[in-house]
């Protein structure tokens, strides 16, 4: 193994010789390069496919003998015939010129080139070329303008930060596009990449993405592209995901899906979820009712504060919005708010309805969006309750769902999550 | 994912889908001209030409359609992955440069239009930039889908002013249904010329991009294919109204003048201002009227089609709702195409008559080998999987792209025979 690093633009075409009766001979060029295993960290070169005359031949890099002065030394002539393509990962055919996610980017971008170097002793793939260099290096094969290429800034992802967009080998070893690369990206970055994809593109990449992560995808995506996943993916894992959701935008992406296919969606869900969902999507999207999400914190009035904060500490990796505890009575009806700061600041003895606030800011449900970001803004609240004609809870609405609701289209997009939110409500209380 | 502008503009003008609008983009500043030509010196005797026009035609963008919604992605990155990068650069250089000289020809015919109605080129070109460049900045999306809409309805006016012009309908029915084949040099120029007007190359990857856009898989391959056919006969019906328009009106009556008397087309707008006298004003300003919206419809997609397909081929970023700083080579490509297309209409003494000369004959040549390169994508199983062409429709194709590469090559021809003064007209 005698291969320096360089590029695979540089190798490619290369005269490949062996050694007979002291001289040497062209037995081919070099016309590909084999990996075996596409899923490691950085792929190992395994073989080169070289271009003779009777056909493309494998020759296994330990074979490689020397690589100098453009020339490829073998010590045998190759005489395997090369694997099928859907059998093996080749780099020129099956890599370059294809998209991959520039996962440390956040963007779709193009193999221009690859990067190859000798690192843990073997030849590997380390990184890819989007830049106008390695598109330069190609179009003049290096020879003309050569020093102008090395001029152009190189634009190198380091493999590990690349997510190929296909399965990079669809018969032999699943290399998953997840492969938990893209899952690092926060679910806005990834909205934003899934939505530079064709339709195809951005199915594949969401069927490989665990639930939570899809889900929090979703939230971010507008319902164009959603709908367009839903359909590729199948009802079961769409229900699966939908589910993940936060309970409003849930709703409203189920509000937009025609009847047959919201009905047969909500059935392959658990029917809890369910129910909340429909009562949700009876609501007009842009009122409260629309808005609101029905996780949220909810406890009995003779409680201790004590054991209040042990439940929610038990509870609070599984729910977002923990900032407010709404106290109601048995049948839902709110009686007061406490906010995580005075459960805090308070004695553990005391009971939850002798700290809670009883002086309540609340909506309707037919409140309109303007409505409720104003009342928000005015009493300076993370989360405004939704209360019916009884005064029984029927979910909150939290700041960043008013803000995006009343913010221009355009700006949303832009738009991080302030909180987030993800499951159903939490009953501090246990069944009593 | 409807956040490429041009698309969505594309996409909201076609009532119909992407391959209505797609063909009726044919229907430019330059197919005015073509069509209008074509009526006004050979009357109804090219009308057949249409229907063989029209097969090749859907046959061409059925492939295209077909390639986007089986395999999802656009042409120039079917190209890119299946040819390589340099066949790309120079396919995508090509391909900027057309877009770029028939915008020239869009702004020229928006200067001109505008000047019968007495406004000066030198504030309608730039206004229209502005426009256009107003239209990327993101006008409220509601209000571009409206003046879209409207702006698409103006192409009914074709019709119109056919109608109004009274044609003979006898001989329209004649002039559609029996082949007539001249042998005049200038009858073959204006078949070819028509060709070249109806199949542009930026067509296929305008509507393969938008069907990818749609997010059209295989399985809506009827809706793709219905869009197409519907979309092509109606785009093309429209062209045959520019025909009738101009042979009921000017060729009929240059049959009773003699030569030096006659009334010759030079451009789009010669066609209007030919027509006040002999079909009324109100047909006239309707063909102005047509003539003024192609050409801002076509400036304002083209350029920022063509920045989003050579980014696509060369995996740049290419989005309009990012910084500059974060897609240069996007908004660099999008804003040259559009100020040289406008600049080119402009300075006084740039050599633009010669440059669209030079577009055109490269459009000749580049649409044989684009529809090669399509045809031998398609044909690969491993791209397209059960959705390969079958014999049949290769055999149209094949014989398609052969006589389509053959006419062109004679325009190619003809073309530069003519600039050394050899040949008819």
């Amino acid at each position: 193994m005698t291969f320096r690093d360089g590029f695979l633009s540089d190798l490619i075409g290369r005269p490949v010789t062996i050694e007979q009766n002291g001289r040497r001979i062209v037995v081919g060029k070099i016309g590909d390069f084999v990996v075996g295993h596409p899923e490691d960290t950085f792929p190992r070169i395994d073989a080169i496919a070289v271009k003779t005359k009777s056909g493309d031949k494998l020759a296994p890099l330990s074979s490689v003998v020397d690589y100098r002065d453009g020339e490829l030394l073998l010590s045998e002539s190759p005489t395997v015939a090369c694997p099928p393509d859907d059998e093996t990962l080749y780099l020129v055919e099956d890599l370059l010129d294809k998209q991959i996610v520039d996962v440390d980017g956040r963007k779709v971008v193009r193999i221009n080139d690859l990067e190859l170097a000798q690192t843990a002793g073997a030849l590997r793939v380390v990184a890819a070329d989007i830049g106008a260099g390695g598109l330069l290096r190609r179009l003049t094969a290096g020879k003309i303008f050569s020093s102008l290429v090395e001029r152009v800034p190189r634009t190198l992802i380091a493999w590990d930060n690349v997510a190929p967009l296909q399965d990079l080998n669809p018969s032999e070893i699943k290399l998953s596009v997840s492969d938990n690369r893209l899952a690092r990206l926060h679910p806005s970055d990834l909205a934003q990449i899934i939505s530079d994809l064709s339709a195809a593109d951005a199915a594949r990449i969401v069927g490989a993405l665990d639930d939570e992560t899809a889900a929090d995808a979703f939230e971010h995506l507008d319902s164009d592209t959603t709908r367009a996943i839903i359909q590729d993916l199948g009802s079961e894992r769409a229900a699966d995901i939908i589910e993940e959701m936060d309970s409003d935008d849930a709703a409203d992406l189920l509000g937009e899906l025609p009847e047959e296919q919201q009905a047969e969606l909500l059935a392959k869900m658990d029917s809890e979820t369910a129910d909340d969902l429909r009562e949700l999507a009876q609501y007009a999207e842009d009122t409260a009712g629309g808005l609101m999400t029905t996780d949220y914190v909810w406890i009995y009035p003779h409680r201790t504060v004590g054991a209040t904060i042990a439940k929610i500490r038990e509870i609070a990796p599984e729910t977002e919005f923990i900032y407010y505890l709404y106290v109601t009575d048995q049948a839902e009806k709110l009686l007061g708010v406490l906010s995580l700061r005075t459960l805090l600041l308070s004695e553990p003895e005391a009971t939850i309805h002798s700290v809670m606030d009883s002086e309540l800011v609340s909506v309707a449900a037919d409140a309109t969006s303007d409505d409720v970001a104003s009342t928000i803004a005015r009493y300076d609240l993370l989360a405004c309750p939704v209360l019916d004609e009884q005064g029984r809870m029927l979910g909150i609405v939290t700041v960043d769902d008013a803000i995006d609701a009343i913010l221009p289209e355009r700006l949303k997009k832009q738009l991080p999550r302030v909180v987030g939110h993800k499951h159903r409500t939490r009953h501090l209380e246990t069944a009593s | 994912m409807l956040r490429k502008i041009w698309l969505r503009a594309l996409i909201v003008v076609g009532v119909l889908g992407p391959g209505f609008v797609t063909a009726s983009a044919g229907n430019d500043v330059g197919g005015i001209f073509t069509y209008s030509q074509a009526g006004a010196l050979y009357g109804y005797s090219t009308l057949w030409t249409l229907i063989p026009l029209t097969i090749s035609l859907i046959v061409v963008q059925e492939m295209a359609g077909r390639m986007g919604a089986v395999t999802g992605k656009g042409l120039a990155g079917l190209i890119r992955e299946n040819f390589g990068v340099r066949i790309t650069f120079f396919a995508m250089a090509a391909l900027f440069f057309i877009n770029t000289a028939i915008s020239a020809t869009e702004f020229a015919g928006i200067a001109a239009a505008c000047e019968i109605f007495g406004l000066s080129r030198y504030i309608v070109v730039p206004v229209s930039c502005i426009l256009v460049f107003l239209f990327v900045l993101r006008l409220p999306n509601k209000i571009v889908e409206r003046v879209f809409v409207v702006l698409s309805l103006v192409y009914l006016s074709y019709i119109v002013s056919g109608v109004l012009a009274h044609p003979n309908w006898q001989e329209v029915a004649r002039g559609t249904l029996v082949p007539t084949l001249s042998l005049q040099t200038g009858f073959i120029v204006i078949v070819v010329g028509l060709i070249g007007t109806t199949i542009s190359p930026y067509m296929q990857f305008f509507l393969q991009s938008a069907v990818v856009e749609k997010g059209s898989r295989a399985r809506d391959l009827f809706a793709v294919r219905a869009d197409i056919v519907v979309g092509s006969i109606l785009a093309i019906v429209l062209a045959g109204f520019m025909i009738i328009a101009n042979a009921a009106t000017i060729f009929v009556s240059n049959q009773h003048l003699d030569a030096k008397h006659q009334i010759t087309i030079n451009s789009a707008v010669d066609v209007a201002v030919a027509l006040k006298p002999l079909a009324g004003q109100y047909a006239a300003a309707l063909f102005g009227f047509g003539i003024l919206n192609a050409g801002l419809f076509t400036a304002c997609v083209l350029p920022l089609a063509t920045a989003f397909i050579v980014c696509e081929a060369f995996g740049f970023e290419a989005a309009v709702d990012r910084p500059f700083r974060e897609a240069p080579v996007f908004y660099s490509l999008f804003a040259g195409a559009l100020i040289v297309g406008a600049l080119l209409v402009l300075i006084p003494n740039l050599p633009y008559l010669p440059l669209i000369l030079f577009a055109q004959v490269l459009q000749g040549i580049v649409l044989p080998l684009e529809l090669i390169m399509m045809l031998v994508i398609i044909n690969r199983k491993r791209v397209m999987g059960a959705y390969t062409n079958t014999r049949t429709v290769n055999i149209i194709s094949w014989v398609t792209a052969i006589v389509i590469g053959v006419l062109a090559l004679i325009y190619v021809v003809q073309t530069i025979l003519s600039q050394f003064g050899i040949g008819a007209n």
